[in-house]
C-alpha cells in the first residue's frame, strides 16, 4: 500500500560510493531531493555527476550507503529485495535513453511486458497495450518490430511500456538523447500530456537543455549533491521543498 | 514471461538454430553408437536367443559362450534326462566349415545340426521356405546374410547348393534368424546331416537343450544338473547373459563408451556454451526486465523453458535420425540385428540434459549477478 503522502519521492541524505580504498569514488554525497505528485521534475547536470546513479538508487535498483529513498511515503531500504521488486513493478515505469525495447516482440507486446511480468495473460496485456499505443499515436503500428520503427517511434513505444500498468513514478533516463531536436520535442511532449497525472511524478534525467521548458521542477546537480533547485517554465510550483544542499 | 523467453530464443534463429543442431548431432552421435554396441552385444547371444522352445542350456563348465564350443559325451544327454524336472533334453551340434556355392564363392560357415527327431533349436521364423524341410538329408536352410554372401544380389531359388567338406547341401529355404556375431553364415541343418560331415570326432553334440517340467523352476533345474557333476547348465538368459558378459569384457565396449562420451561432452558443450553466450549477449533486454520488475524466479522460469525447447527439440530430432539410419541400416542382411532400445533413446537424452542442465545453470547465475541499474548506462 502506498500512502497520501503528497510527495512522491522523498531523498534524504543519500550517499553512495563505488570502490574502497584508493579507488574509492564518492558518487552521491549527501542528496536530499523530493518529487511531488503531479509533477514533471527534471534532474540535470554535466555527464559524471550522479544523475544515474540517484534514480537507480531512487528505483532501487542501487542500494545507497547511507541515507533513506521513501516513494510515495513507503521506506525503501526497509524493503525486503523481493518485495522490492515487486513494488517497482506496480508503482515504477521507466523510459530509457536506448529504449531497450525487445527486438522479438512488436510493439504492443514491448508495451505489453510490465503487465506480462505481473502475470496477466498475453491477450489481454497486449490489447491493453494497443490501447494505449493508439493513444500516443502509434495504432497504426501495434505490430512493427522495433527494427521497422524510427527513433522516435521506438521512444514512443518505450513510454506506452512506462505507463501501461499505470505507474504512480515515470523515471526517464535521457529520453530524448538519441533523438533529433524535433522527434525530442515531439516525445518529451507526449511524455507531458500523457504520462503527467495528479497522482503520478514524472523524473526526467537530462542535459538536454532544448527541452527544459517542459520541465516543472529542474534540480541541477554537480559533484554527487543537488545544487540548485529551481521551477521550470511551465511550473504552478515556485520552488521544491527542499532546501538546495548546495555548498554554501 | 515464459513466453517472452521463447521469443527471445526463436528471435536468435542462428543461435537458436545451433543448439538444436549440437543437440541433435549429439543425441544421433550417442545413440548410434549405443545402439551398435548393444546390437553388437546382443548378437553374442543372438543364437541363444533364437531357440524359443527350450529353457535350459547344458555345456562343458568352462563354455562361457556360443562360439566356444567343447563337445559332450553322449552319455551326458541321457545324464541330463535322468534328472528331476527335465521334461526332454535335446543335442544341438555345432560346426565351423568352409562351404563354397555352386558359382565358387567360399566362406567359412557355421552350421547347427538340430535333433532329427524333435526339431529343438529349429528357426521359429522363416523369409523363405519351411524350416522343417531339413528332416530330408543334406538339406540346410541358411541365413539371410549367408544368402548374401553366397549368392549376392540373387533372390533365393530353389535347388541351389553349397558345397561342404566335399558333400552338397542343397539350400531349401532362407531364415530368419538373428545374425551371428562372428558373422559367418549360419546354416540349420537335421544332427544326421552335421554327422555327415563331421570329421571323424568322437564326441558330437555341442550343446544340450532341455526343458524344465511344469511347475519346475528352470533355476533349480539348472542346480540339480550341476549336481551332476562335468556338466554346467543355465537359463536360455543366463547364458545370453554369460555370453554377453564374455564379450563386453573384451574391452570393445569401452571403446564405444568413449565414442559415446565425446557425443555427451561435445554436445553439451556446445550446446552450453552456445546457450551462455545468448544469455550474455541478450543481458541488456535481461536487465531491462528486471528493471521493470521480473523477479529472478521468472527469468529462472524463462530460462529453464528454452533449455528445455533446445534439448527437446534437439532430442526429438537427434533420435528420430538415430531411428531413421538404424532402419536404413538394418536393410543390410548382415546388419539386420542393429536396433535401437528406447532405454538408450531415454538415457541417452537425459544424459545430455543432465550435462546441459549445468548450463542452464550457469546461465541462471549469470542473470541472477545482471545489476539492473547497468541499464542505464
Amino acid at each position: 500500500m502506498v500512502s497520501d503522502d503528497p510527495t512522491a519521492v522523498r531523498c534524504t541524505d543519500i550517499r553512495r560510493h563505488f570502490g574502497e580504498g584508493e579507488a574509492r569514488v564518492e558518487v552521491l554525497c549527501g542528496v536530499d531531493h523530493s518529487v511531488r505528485r503531479g509533477e514533471l521534475s527534471f534532474l540535470v547536470g554535466p555527464s559524471g555527476c550522479g544523475k544515474t546513479t540517484l534514480i537507480s538508487v531512487i528505483a532501487g535498483l542501487l542500494e545507497p550507503t547511507s541515507g533513506a529513498v521513501s516513494l510515495f511515503g513507503r521506506n525503501l531500504g526497509t524493503m525486503p529485495p523481493d518485495e522490492r521488486v515487486l513494488f517497482r513493478r506496480e508503482h515504477l515505469g521507466f523510459v530509457f535513453q536506448q529504449y531497450n525495447l525487445l527486438q522479438a516482440l512488436t510493439a504492443a507486446e514491448n508495451a505489453a511486458v510490465p503487465l506480462l511480468a505481473a502475470g496477466m495473460r498475453r491477450l489481454e496485456a497486449v490489447d491493453r497495450a494497443r490501447a494505449l499505443l493508439d493513444r500516443l499515436g502509434l495504432g497504426s503500428r501495434t505490430g512493427a518490430y522495433p527494427r521497422q520503427l524510427s527513433g522516435g517511434q521506438q521512444q514512443r513505444v518505450a513510454l506506452a511500456r512506462a505507463l501501461v500498468h499505470e505507474p504512480r513514478l515515470v523515471i526517464c533516463d535521457e529520453p530524448t538523447a538519441a533523438l533529433d531536436h524535433a522527434t525530442g520535442e515531439a516525445v518529451m511532449e507526449l511524455l507531458a500530456t500523457a504520462a503527467v497525472h495528479p497522482d503520478r511524478a514524472v523524473l526526467v534525467v537530462t542535459h538536454d537543455s532544448r527541452v527544459y521548458h517542459f520541465a516543472d521542477v529542474i534540480a541541477h546537480m554537480d559533484d554527487g549533491r543537488i545544487v540548485r533547485t529551481e521551477a521550470g517554465p511551465s511550473s504552478p510550483v515556485p520552488t521544491s521543498p527542499f532546501p538546495s544542499t548546495a555548498p554554501a | 514471461m515464459t513466453w517472452v523467453g521463447l521469443q527471445m530464443l526463436r528471435n536468435d534463429r542462428a543461435k537458436f538454430a545451433a543448439m538444436i543442431v549440437a543437440v541433435s548431432l549429439a543425441v544421433f552421435l550417442m545413440q548410434n553408437q549405443a545402439a551398435i554396441l548393444a546390437t553388437m552385444l546382443s548378437m553374442t547371444a543372438a543364437q541363444i536367443r533364437d531357440v524359443k522352445d527350450a529353457d535350459l542350456w547344458v555345456t562343458q563348465p568352462e563354455v562361457e559362450c556360443f562360439d566356444q564350443v567343447r563337445s559332450l559325451r553322449d552319455i551326458e544327454l541321457l545324464r541330463v534326462r535322468g534328472v528331476p524336472g527335465v521334461a526332454w533334453a535335446a543335442p544341438l551340434v555345432k560346426i565351423d566349415a568352409i562351404g563354397r556355392s555352386d558359382g565358387g564363392r567360399l566362406n567359412t560357415v557355421t552350421m547347427l545340426g538340430i535333433d532329427d527327431a524333435s526339431l529343438v533349436g529349429l528357426p521359429h521364423r522363416m523369409r523363405v521356405g519351411q524350416a522343417d524341410a531339413i528332416r530330408e538329408r543334406d538339406t540346410a536352410v541358411i541365413d539371410p546374410g549367408g544368402h548374401e554372401l553366397f549368392f549376392p544380389g540373387e533372390p533365393f531359388r530353389p535347388g541351389r547348393s553349397i558345397r561342404i567338406r566335399d558333400r552338397r547341401i542343397r539350400i531349401v529355404g532362407v531364415s530368419d534368424a538373428a545374425a551371428p556375431f562372428t558373422g559367418l553364415p549360419l546354416l540349420h541343418t537335421s544332427r544326421s546331416t552335421a554327422a555327415a560331415l563331421s570329421l571323424g570326432e568322437a564326441h558330437l553334440t555341442s550343446f544340450i537343450l532341455a526343458k524344465a517340467t511344469p511347475g519346475s523352476r528352470p533355476a533349480e533345474v539348472c542346480r540339480r544338473i550341476d549336481a551332476l557333476g562335468g556338466l554346467r547348465a543355465r537359463t536360455t538368459e543366463g547364458f545370453a547373459r554369460d555370453a554377453m558378459r564374455f564379450y563386453g569384457s573384451q574391452g570393445v565396449p569401452m571403446l564405444f563408451m568413449v565414442t559415446i562420451g565425446i557425443g555427451l561432452v561435445v554436445g553439451a558443450a556446445i550446446t552450453g556454451q552456445t546457450f551462455l553466450m545468448f544469455i550474455k549477449e541478450n543481458a541488456r533486454p535481461l536487465s531491462m526486465l528486471k528493471v521493470v520488475g521480473t523477479t529472478d524466479r521468472q527469468l529462472g522460469r524463462m530460462i529453464l523453458l528454452q533449455g528445455a525447447l533446445v534439448l527437446g527439440l534437439g532430442s526429438c530430432f537427434g533420435s528420430a535420425i538415430a531411428a531413421a539410419v538404424c532402419d536404413l541400416v538394418r536393410t543390410q542382411p548382415f546388419l539386420r540385428s542393429l536396433y535401437l532400445p528406447w532405454e538408450i533413446a531415454l538415457g541417452t537424452c537425459g544424459a545430455l540434459a543432465s550435462v546441459t542442465g549445468l548450463a542452464l545453470y550457469a546461465s541462471f547465475r549469470h542473470v541472477r549477478a545482471l545489476e539492473p541499474a547497468t541499464v542505464f548506462r
